[in-house]
């Protein structure tokens, strides 16, 4: 079995160009092919000995940079000494790499505006059916007036269904891990008090739904990780028996308590 | 006919029932005056929320107005409720979302070619999310299809319409840095070819 993992390091083979002019502070108009192909191409390596895999268009970039760099080596005169009036073959590049520059700025700049309008809340449509009249009276109206407003009802019902579909529900907070880690050190503290050595995970357990249940166990388990707490669990499916890890609970709260 | 400043409380208690964004049209009708006059009273109202410093703002997408919460009021927002936090569009979505909206109508092609990198999974994702939205087709060999941004990409985005997107030179002077240092580098440009032939 293999894990693919997809790293977002650049969005692509222009991405990964920039970077690299940024990085070595070459004008966008005035790149030096040589060294720059030389270093895209060693990255290109590097992926591929990492076993990443590199997608076609990278390669194909690849191509056109050895391109430019090979016509960069022809001569600009003729036989005869005459200066030839060629187009700079980077020029291409140059124009295009500038076009994603453009692009890229603009997203960082959505990114921004996305942050800011996270912080801001609207509300979707108002169920106004509780304002509206008694539809009784719609009885005494002709077919057309009645086809009219089933219409009506029908657009109103898909513009409460699309705005039900994008608006975020708001919900009560619920246990956070770090409260329940202060529970868990408290009955631990009451515990070794009691002259208790170890609890089992059931006592650590407030209330005994699933999300509960969750959410101790994760606990518990950043708390191994930080070495305050070590469990076992004999067998499968078996008791799990909590108890004091290689660190000291008072240890770690001092120096929270210290860092601020 | 009523006095603007009955139409104007008016148009804030509809705002307040209504919830959502309300057509400038529809309010309009309601005092039996012109839509542009309808915004003008909106817009005027927007004014006094955004003077007088409210919690409370209205926000206008195309000709359509709402109230939405202060920014700034965030923090507290979250503590008395914790709402489910939006995802965030990847950056390769950005990328795309960015080059759409600038340049729509635009065809798949002319995206992928700006990114040097295909992006039919990334349109696809953005259209569901209901960000863009196709806009008919191209003449060009193939007619492909060509995409544009949606009502719901300037509400996400905070922007009242498409003319509000900020130039590039407003995000930040690039295009300006390179341009004036180009011609200095044109001048050395012969010296640095005989150096690559070495």
């Amino acid at each position: 079995m293999s894990y693919k993992v997809r790293l977002a390091m650049f969005e692509g083979p222009f991405d990964l160009l920039v970077y690299l002019i940024e990085n070595l502070q070459m004008n966008i108009y005035d790149i030096q092919i040589s060294e720059i192909t030389g270093q895209y191409l060693e990255y290109i390596r590097n992926m591929q000995k990492h076993n990443i895999n590199v997608s076609t268009e990278f390669m194909v970039l690849a191509a056109e940079l050895i391109e430019i760099k090979s016509k960069m080596m022809l001569p600009k005169t003729t036989e005869e000494n005459e200066a030839l009036e060629l187009e700079d073959p980077r020029s291409q590049l140059a124009y295009r790499l500038m076009a994603y520059k453009e692009c890229k700025k603009r997203s960082e700049m959505l990114s921004i505006r996305q942050d800011i309008m996270a912080g801001i809340f609207e509300k979707p449509q108002e169920d106004i059916s509780v304002y509206l009249d008694n539809p009784d009276e719609y009885l005494s109206l002709g077919i057309e007036d009645f086809a009219r407003a089933f219409t009506a009802f029908l657009q109103r019902k898909q513009r409460l269904e699309e705005t039900r579909r994008h608006y975020s529900s708001i919900e009560r907070d619920k246990v956070t891990t770090e409260e329940r880690m202060n529970f868990i050190r408290g009955r631990f503290r009451k515990a070794f008090r009691g002259g208790m050595k170890e609890l089992n995970f059931n006592e650590l357990v407030a209330k005994k739904d699933r999300y509960d249940a969750a959410i101790s166990f994760v606990s518990v388990l950043q708390m191994m990780r930080e070495g305050y707490l070590d469990a076992n669990q004999q067998d499968t499916y078996g008791e799990i028996l909590v108890h004091k890890g290689i660190r000291d609970f008072e240890e770690g709260l001092e120096n929270i308590d210290g860092n601020k | 006919m009523a006095t603007n400043k009955v139409i104007k409380s008016a148009f804030e208690s509809m705002l307040f029932v209504w919830g959502d964004l309300l057509p400038a049209c529809d309010a309009a009708e309601v005092f039996g005056i012109s839509e542009k006059e309808a915004i003008d009273c909106f817009e005027e109202l927007a004014l006094e929320y955004k003077q007088e410093g409210r919690g409370l703002r209205i926000r206008r997408v195309g000709k359509s107005f709402q109230f939405i919460t202060l920014g700034d009021n965030e923090d507290f927002i979250r503590k008395l409720c914790t709402p489910v936090k939006v995802k965030k569009l990847s950056q390769a979505a950005l990328e795309v979302l960015a080059i759409i909206a600038y340049k729509q109508p635009v065809t798949k092609g002319e995206v992928d070619a700006i990114r040097g990198i295909k992006c039919d999974r990334v349109i696809e994702g953005l259209s569901k999310k209901g960000l863009i939205k196709e806009l008919g087709r191209s003449d060009a060999v193939g007619r492909p299809v060509l995409y544009g941004t949606t009502e719901e990409f300037l509400k996400g985005f905070g922007f009242s319409s498409l003319k509000e997107l900020p130039d590039i030179e407003n995000i930040e002077g690039l295009m300006g840095e390179d341009r004036e240092t180009l011609s200095e580098e044109e001048k050395s440009d012969d010296f640095r070819q005989i150096s690559i032939e070495i």
